[in-house]
């Protein structure tokens, strides 16, 4: 069965009113798609609510392409062009492994021998590989020699090789670096070869993989270099590979470890002994610019490979002492980098349409929609965002794509034997997973082990993001997640009337506070739970100088996520990195030593770790999760507070507060946020409603809440499951709205938008929208609070 | 390990129609759990099902606790109109494969289905000793 003949992607996630946006498009079967720019309003299905709707615009590139097929070649390595100094007759090849998948599943999506250290192509050339068999094997030409012994998974080995083309003796050397009691000595290979090495003009030499062959068809100018194709991805860590032109001994592969040193008065040449100097053509030290896409050779001719797709780098090398954990604090413990055979950092495909986006275009969500004339269908989101200074409404929709990065090509259904535990019932898959599960060279979402099993930490946006779509019901929820659960919000900002404008997370990133100070009310989507730093300093600043924010979800504010420096030439955040740390809701968790982002050197995991509890950003911050169903609110005694009781009016005190919804059929649900002023709820905040004692088993208290792991945490029985929709005033005016639900704003389209939830949000959006500094509180509400005694008596006799 | 009973004990034929009960009166509702609504498609007041039926719940778990490989899942092959059975490969790179032609007009009903498919496909006895294999040693279960 075909799942998704048509897939596409932009350069862009949000574009400005006169800046052009370029769309690329894989149209696998039909001659020809027809694209056209829509606005996209609702894109939940679900018959219960408004179903889909998208505005045609008349875009001036709407109109009929032609269908082209585009595939992206996935799979990370480094690469130095053909080069004559690599076309030697006799050589030493050396690195340091930690493979992670050295024998594959015949069935494997990529099964067959993996590179190591090449300068091979079609029988022609030497390398380093392992084999089908996951057994070192060294390549001559097409001869190959084998140690016959599969290397061990997960753990470090030395291999190295030397051919002496005088002699013709070739000798194969794998060394584990730990050797188990029962584990059999591994003695040297030799044997004798009797070949000349030849070579396939334009090979590169290759770490981590071997040159596949050359393809002038137009997909391959999508491979890198382009027309070359890389082929036997290898999956797991290679540290310090090195190549000499001659055979060295034993004895001299030991002394190349120290690699290409560095010249002085004393010591003139590059390389470990001046004996050694004469024969080294390159020599690899990745643990010199961690943060960039080069792999540095410190040899003489200055070979830098250039490391596509973006592997995982500022991971620990073979000589990890687990004294240090910062690589910026001792880089030479950090010489390896982990490749995988799905890494993506960019589809690399021919521009297939562009849209000018005319000036005066309305900031709002769009679509590039693509069909067929046999039904095949995709859609291309993204944002037309204004300049800043050219705001067009004083309400902002913050739309969370890096969140949405996070998320992008999830495929826990298909992998994780815990997701059916996690969501409480079976997963239910859609097209775009089903189309995910055979084409793992899309990548996957930051949530996703990679093929291999290890953590995946990187996403990027230039590659076909089928999670970003319409008519996509997620398996956490069997509903609308991210994107098209918020066009649940959108649907409702553009059914109550709002003039509202659209911004990205990476927009908040780069312009900080001017991105956010000139609109009166920023509005978040349902699930903002990724962020860089720079997004929540301007959060911060922007509500603590009276600007208003209406937090629409849960489970924000969460991880830390930094933008990959060394892609800012390609366009606003176009890599994502986030590593799972010691705690927090994690699907993978990061080894030690691994904590630290490769992009900015900074930290990762959770910013509740890094002194940035979630609560004081919106008030509110996680508790709790569970994807079964939703349940309903209830006003508490705090609503009725003359601070915040103008949210309540037209609803009644004892009214169910959204026991309908969209997501999980309620509005309490899915991920859920509370007040807890001892993470960071600023202690004047009011818990106006709370859905306390309504979940299922199901819902679990997060696991950085507890210290152990016991009995009583679930929806049934813990205090803390539950969701507060709380209010607090900042400085100078301005104010925070926690509606602290994921499945909150699935409530909002319910009954085409009349209902006590939308009427709830409606008394807010029009407080908060109003020009200048909202109306004080009471004189009476200034008093001094505590946090964990938080409402002293003499407050409780005032009131 | 609580033993998975045999489809017709009289335990196995409680929790099929307990099972059966939630599931239909989920109906409707944008998710899904095994507790069933007062008002069928409402979950604004839900109980039996994983709450009250100790032995069901826990059953539940360990179906639910099984490796990727060979694991039933529902995949919709038409937006809103339809459903099919299909089964996980536990192999990166290859695509569930289906494994009945029963095409289902909502998504609650296949949920039932696998949960009968999985009583009869499960060991009374799995997790015991007798099931010991070497990924024991290197969790190969593949939980979180």
């Amino acid at each position: 069965m075909s799942w998704m003949r048509i897939t596409g992607y932009a350069d862009k996630f949000g574009v400005h009113p006169g800046d052009k946006i370029k769309f690329y498009v894989n149209c696998d079967g039909p001659k020809e798609y027809k694209a056209e720019i829509v606005k996209m309003i609702h894109g939940d299905t679900n018959p219960r609510g408004p179903g889909l709707i998208e505005e045609k615009i008349g875009a001036s590139c709407d109109g009929t392409y032609p269908g082209m097929k585009q595939v992206i070649y996935s799979g990370s390595y480094g690469f130095v062009a053909d080069k004559p100094q690599f076309k030697i007759e006799s050589f030493t090849l050396q690195c340091w492994i930690w493979p992670t998948a050295p024998k594959t599943h015949p069935k494997y999506w990529k099964h067959g021998a993996q590179g190591l250290v090449t300068k091979w192509c079609d029988g022609k050339g030497y390398g380093l590989f392992l084999n089908e068999d996951g057994c070192v094997e060294l390549r001559i030409n097409d001869e190959k020699i084998t140690t016959g012994v599969q290397v061990r998974d997960h753990a470090w080995h030395f291999v190295a090789a030397s051919y002496d083309a005088e002699t013709g003796e070739a000798i194969l050397y794998h060394e584990p670096q730990i050797q188990y009691a029962l584990d059999p000595e591994i003695p040297p290979v030799t044997k004798k070869v009797s070949t000349k090495l030849a070579y396939v003009d334009g090979t590169p030499t290759v770490i981590a993989g071997y040159c596949g062959g050359l393809d002038s068809s137009p997909q391959a100018k999508a491979s890198v270099p382009a027309g070359t194709i890389i082929a036997g991805h290898y999956n797991g860590k290679i540290d310090s590979p090195r190549i000499c032109s001659k055979a060295l001994s034993r004895l001299d592969i030991e002394t190349m470890k120290l690699g290409g040193q560095t010249g002085l008065t004393e010591r003139r040449n590059s390389g470990p002994s001046d004996r050694l100097s004469a024969c080294i053509v390159a020599a690899w030290d990745f643990s010199d610019g961690i943060n960039t896409i080069m792999g540095k050779d410190t040899g003489p001719y200055l070979f830098h490979a250039q490391i596509v797709n973006c592997p995982t780098r500022a991971m620990t090398g073979h000589n990890f002492n687990g004294h240090v954990f910062d690589w910026k604090s001792a880089p030479e413990q950090y010489g390896a980098i982990h490749f995988h055979d799905d890494d993506v950092d960019d589809a690399r495909w021919a521009v297939s349409f562009e849209w000018d986006v005319p000036e005066g275009t309305s900031s709002k969500c769009y679509a590039a929609k693509l069909t067929s004339a046999d039904g095949d269908e995709d859609y291309i989101p993204f944002w037309v965002v204004p300049r800043v200074g050219e705001e067009q409404s004083k309400i902002a929709f913050m739309v969370p794509t890096i969140s949405y990065m996070a998320y992008a090509n999830e495929h826990l259904a298909n992998n994780a034997g815990g997701a059916e535990l996690l969501v409480y019932r079976v997963p239910i898959m859609q097209q775009q997973n089903m189309f995910l599960s055979e084409h793992r060279e899309y990548g996957g979402s930051i949530y996703d082990t990679h093929t291999d099993g290890s953590g995946l930490c990187l996403s990027s946006r230039l590659r076909p993001i089928l999670s970003i779509r319409p008519k996509y019901d997620h398996f956490l929820s069997q509903s609308p997640w991210q994107y098209p659960a918020d066009l649940h919000l959108v649907y409702w900002l553009e059914k109550m009337g709002y003039a509202y404008d659209v911004i990205t997370d990476e927009d908040v990133t780069y312009d900080g506070l001017a991105r956010l100070e000139n609109y009166n009310v920023v509005i978040t989507g349902s699930h903002p739970e990724h962020n860089s730093g720079p997004q929540l300093d301007a959060l911060h600043n922007y509500t603590q100088r009276g600007g208003r924010l209406m937090y629409m979800g849960a489970d924000a504010w969460y991880w830390v996520h930094s933008y990959h420096p060394a892609y800012d030439g390609l366009g606003r955040g176009v890599i994502t990195e986030m590593r799972r740390c010691e705690s927090g809701i994690r699907t993978w968790r990061a080894d030690p030593g691994e904590y630290y982002h490769q992009g900015t050197g900074e930290l990762g995991g959770m910013w509740r770790y890094r002194g940035r509890y979630l609560h004081s950003v919106a008030g509110t911050g996680m508790s709790s999760e569970g994807f079964d169903i939703s349940t309903y609110y209830s006003r508490t005694e705090e609503s009725n507070d003359e601070r915040v009781a103008w949210a309540f009016e037209g609803i009644g005190y004892d009214e169910k507060l959204g026991n309908f919804g969209l997501v999980g059929g309620g509005a309490a649900g899915t991920e859920l946020d509370i007040v807890d002023t001892l993470l960071g709820s600023p202690p004047h905040t009011l818990v106006v409603a709370t859905s306390a004692g309504r979940h299922t088993e199901a819902y679990l208290l997060v696991m950085e809440d507890y210290g152990f792991s016991q009995q009583g945490i679930d929806g049934t029985q813990h205090p803390r499951v539950r969701s507060d929709i709380a209010y607090h005033e900042t400085p100078n005016g301005g104010a925070c709205f926690a509606f602290s639900s994921i499945a909150f704003c699935g409530a909002l389209p319910w009954n085409n938008g009349d209902n006590n939830i939308s009427k709830l949000v409606g008394n807010v959006v029009n407080r908060f929208m109003q020009d200048g500094p909202l109306p004080p509180p009471p004189a009476a509400a200034y008093v001094h609070r505590g946090r964990a005694d938080y409402d002293p008596p003499m407050n409780k006799q005032r009131k | 390990m609580i033993p998975i009973p045999r489809r017709n004990t009289p335990d196995g034929q409680r929790m099929e129609k307990i099972h059966k009960e939630c599931i239909d009166s989920m109906k409707g509702v944008a998710g899904c759990s095994i507790l069933k609504c007062a008002t069928p498609g409402d979950t604004t007041v839900v109980t039996g099902g994983i709450h009250e039926d100790f032995q069901l719940n826990r059953v539940l778990i360990r179906m639910r606790a099984k490796p990727p490989a060979g694991k039933l899942v529902v995949v919709c092959t038409k937006v809103e109109k339809e459903w099919r059975i299909a089964r996980l490969a536990g192999i990166r790179g290859v695509p569930p494969e289906f494994v009945t032609d029963k095409v289902y007009d909502n998504e609650q009903d296949p949920q039932h289905d696998i949960f009968l498919m999985r009583l009869d496909e499960m060991p009374e006895t799995d997790g015991f000793p007798e099931h010991f294999r070497q990924g024991w040693k290197r969790h190969d279960d593949q939980w979180a």
